[in-house]
């Protein structure tokens, strides 16, 4: 491997305050021209690897730093921050986090400026820029005005203005929905074939990984655990699972078989050519009869929303949710989920049309007596933390509503003990993982033990162990009686929790299904911009019939077929 | 430290590079200039200070703040950009704007050295003269030359003259208490520390304001019960903002400021 564009010499790092190396002896070189993925869990030490190749870490945050990182042939201790940014361009989780300027050309412009790049120069680099994320034609737009995917390729395009060598992303299509990531990582293959730019994706996006990336590098704990192509780790499903992860729902598919082959697929196309003709005699599962359902707890009557400057947010929704219904909420970004839920908490009025909780009108309720009965835990955690421990975090609103301090300690153990967060209860919200900060906010919403709760994208940022404790703390929640409302564009992780999904799309209601067989109403997901689960596709190309849903049910299927025969 | 022994030469980290101002990142300052922008567009509503027929920015119950966080000059110059762009967005919210912006920053200067263990102490003692000189400036010009009583004017400037008093004595205990691991005592440093800087804040500004226009005698008695009051809020402002701001950097971990008094 000549001349490596990065090469990390056993590199280890410790953030200040802290007894632990976020990263501990981590050798590495990655290639000019190669697209690697990152991935270990959540606290892996991911984001700290590409902060340590802008330089950032360690100079923005202090703390021990050991050994060597060259990017480009530069040490990034030696080297100014400023002089690395020229080399290295960085990309973020939250796109709105990285966008400033009132117009798309100002916001590529922006680094251009600092660099002081001549001004025909500076032209054609934005052009340039603009056009290889696909935002050509759009420069005078307000970035607000873009969607999700728009954004984030926009935040793209400003780091590859300025031509660096290597594109480093850390979760930078976490917050998107699946179309808007796939736009991203088109982009970004594109800018790695053609323009040869190295690309390193910290990302926990097992399926557009295995697509993608031309190597992967599984940290935890942060020590670098193993390294190989889509290929070679994410068909070791054990080791992957055994690091809190998920490979590919192709490749656990395949590993569930009684006879897995010796190199499992990573890939669907993959996956699609090695299954065998649609078996006859497999048993098909039954979907469950339908529960009863008692009277509805909030019902939705020609619900339309328009913001202020006049554009509609919600055309005519009627919906009713029961008590004790497990509901899944999906659609593209824009799709009016988070305006219809934030309408049951009054945290945005009717512009007509009217919502029913509890047989009342929700103008008829204050916003702190539907807090009671309402728990919602909005997309981004950080946004909801503002006391200085993670008790007080959870206590806060009990206090607020003047419950006896004796009932507001036993509630706050309880929950911070159901939430495995009570050896951190004397810590800061801001020191902990962002996968800890999600579940102290849903501790915190817990506490005042709501009958309906409300998770706004609970998932997104956290790895497949992290996701599934939240979901298990839903469906155990569910199971006592609660009223749940998810919203997630992670299809994958919701077929053994919600029975019920409601399909949005550009402020309607396109689909209002048992989750069977609104997972396998394809063309209403794509029309939303949805992706439904691999395990989903595998199953309408087995049997549609059968309505398969996950890995576990389409190897089933497979088992009780002829043998799959070799795969690729 | 658990940690196992990395087998990497250990490094020497440094800020390389990149703008900072005596120590702070410019990146840095352009935040907490930014945060000065949008508290001074806040106006506390405040019954009192409603009477006399005006409101105050939340702005002015962090000027010292700045000054911790930035060090003196960093957050002189921090408050004052976001000051000034501030007057220019909610120009109701100040008497005249250019005693505005020098008070914030004059407040920033008084905070960072209060809280100083650096080379920074020994500006304390010219920086009490200068302050010193204003009060005399200031009350003189209402007594000898405007001929208001003594002790009215007195009164009416009680938080310009505490402020000047604690000044000095109050140094040491301030920086210590500053950096104290227990946030109660963080917040009652802020508190007062919040008394002395915004204090030395009103009177830079309010000497500039009164040589500007004067106002009539019979004010430094109205002044005497509604100024501390006013003045108590934003020490409330500052302790509970603060002990927030710095709990939470403390928290994140990013890299000090070489002047911070954190």
């Amino acid at each position: 491997m000549n001349n490596p564009l990065v090469r990390l010499e056993r590199l280890s790092y410790q953030y200040p305050h802290t007894e632990t190396l976020a990263l501990y002896d981590i050798s590495l070189e990655i290639r000019r021209g190669e697209f690697v993925g990152l991935i270990g869990p959540t606290g892996a030490g991911k984001t700290t690897l590409c902060l340590a190749l802008s330089g950032i870490v360690p100079q923005f945050y202090g703390g021990r730093f050991f050994g060597r990182a060259l990017v480009a042939g530069m040490d990034t201790v030696e080297q100014p921050v400023s002089a690395l940014a020229a080399r290295v361009g960085m990309v973020f989780e939250d796109p709105e986090t990285q966008l400033t300027a009132t117009s798309v050309e100002n916001e590529v412009a922006f680094a251009l400026e600092n660099l002081r790049t001549p001004r025909p120069l500076m032209r054609e680099r934005i052009a340039r820029a603009l056009g290889a994320v696909g935002l050509a034609g759009l420069e005078k737009r307000h970035p607000h005005e873009l969607s999700g995917g728009q954004k984030q390729r926009l935040a793209i395009a400003a780091a590859l203005a300025i031509m660096p060598e290597l594109l480093v992303l850390d979760e930078a299509t976490s917050q998107l929905d699946p179309r808007g990531a796939a736009e991203v990582f088109e982009v970004l293959r594109a800018l790695n074939r053609e323009q040869g730019m190295t690309v390193v994706l910290a990302s926990h996006a097992a399926e557009e990984l295995a697509e993608y990336a031309d190597r992967l590098v599984l940290l935890d704990d942060g020590r670098l655990v193993a390294e190989g192509t889509p290929a070679e780790l994410y068909s070791q499903v054990a080791l992957i699972e055994s690091h809190r992860l998920r490979p590919p729902q192709v490749a656990k598919t395949f590993s569930l078989l009684p006879h897995p082959p010796a190199r499992l697929p990573v890939r669907l196309e993959e996956g699609l050519a090695a299954l065998p003709p649609c078996p006859a005699r497999e048993p098909l599962p039954q979907p469950p009869a339908p529960r009863p359902l008692a009277a509805p707890l909030i019902t939705v009557e020609g619900l339309q929303h328009r913001f202020t400057d006049g554009t509609p947010t919600l055309t005519g929704i009627d919906l009713a949710f029961h008590p004790g219904e497990y509901v899944l909420i999906v659609g593209q970004n824009g799709a009016g989920k988070t305006s219809l839920v934030k309408h049951l908490l009054r945290l945005l009025e009717p512009t007509q049309g009217r919502v029913m909780l509890w047989g009342r009108e929700s103008r008829a309720w204050s916003v702190g007596a539907l807090a009671r009965r309402i728990g919602y835990v909005a997309q981004n955690p950080d946004q909801q933390l503002f006391n200085l421990t993670v008790a007080d975090e959870v206590a806060f609103a009990l206090r607020q509503l003047r419950f006896p301090p004796a009932e507001i300690a036993a509630r706050t153990t309880k929950v911070l003990t159901a939430l495995g967060l009570e050896g951190v209860a004397d810590r800061h919200p801001l020191s902990l993982p962002k996968g800890d900060r999600a579940r102290v906010i849903i501790a915190a919403m817990l506490s005042l033990d709501p009958e309906v709760i409300v998770l706004d994208e609970p998932t997104t940022g956290q790895d497949y162990a992290g996701a599934r404790a939240i979901l298990e703390l839903s469906r155990t929640l569910h199971r006592q009686g609660k009223t749940i409302i998810v919203i997630t564009h992670q299809l994958y992780l919701m077929p053994e929790y919600a029975e019920r999904v409601i399909v949005m799309g550009e402020g309607r209601v396109l689909l209002d299904a048992p989750l069977r067989q609104a997972f396998h109403t394809l063309e209403v997901l794509r029309e939303t911009r949805l992706t439904p689960p691999q395990a989903v596709l595998l199953g309408q190309a087995l049997c549609p019939a059968a309505m398969l849903l996950t890995p576990e049910e389409v190897a089933r299927c497979l088992t009780a077929s002829p043998p799959a025969g070799g795969a690729p | 430290m658990d940690a196992p022994i990395p087998s990497g030469e250990e490094r020497s980290i440094r800020r390389q590079g990149g703008a900072t101002l005596d120590g702070a990142p410019i990146a840095y300052v352009a935040a907490l200039a930014a945060v000065m922008i949008a508290f001074t567009i806040v106006p506390l509503p405040l019954s009192v200070v409603i009477g006399f027929g005006r409101s105050f920015p939340l702005s002015q119950g962090l000027y010292g703040l700045t000054g911790w966080l930035l060090g003196p000059l960093a957050g002189a110059l921090a408050n004052g950009i976001g000051v000034l762009i501030g007057v220019f967005l909610n120009p109701q919210n100040t008497t005249l704007p250019i005693a505005s912006v020098v008070g914030a920053a004059a407040g920033a200067l008084a905070a960072g050295v209060l809280g100083a263990t650096d080379t920074r102490r020994r500006w304390a003692l010219p920086l009490a003269l200068f302050f010193g000189v204003l009060y005399m400036l200031y009350g003189g010009r209402a007594i000898v030359q405007n001929g208001a009583n003594p002790w009215a004017v007195l009164a009416g400037s009680f938080i310009d003259w505490s402020a000047l008093l604690l000044f000095l004595p109050a140094r040491s205990w301030c920086a210590r208490w500053l950096r104290h691991s227990n946030l109660r005592q963080v917040g009652a440093a802020l508190f007062v520390g919040t008394w002395i800087s915004s204090g030395l804040a009103h009177l830079t500004s309010a000497c500039w304001v009164y040589f500007a226009y004067n106002w009539p005698a019979e004010n430094w008695w109205l002044m005497a019960p509604a100024a501390p009051l006013e003045h108590l809020a934003r020490c409330g402002i500052g302790a509970i903002v603060g002990t927030g701001v710095i709990a939470g950097l403390r928290a994140t971990g990013l890299l000090k400021p070489l002047h911070a008094a954190y």
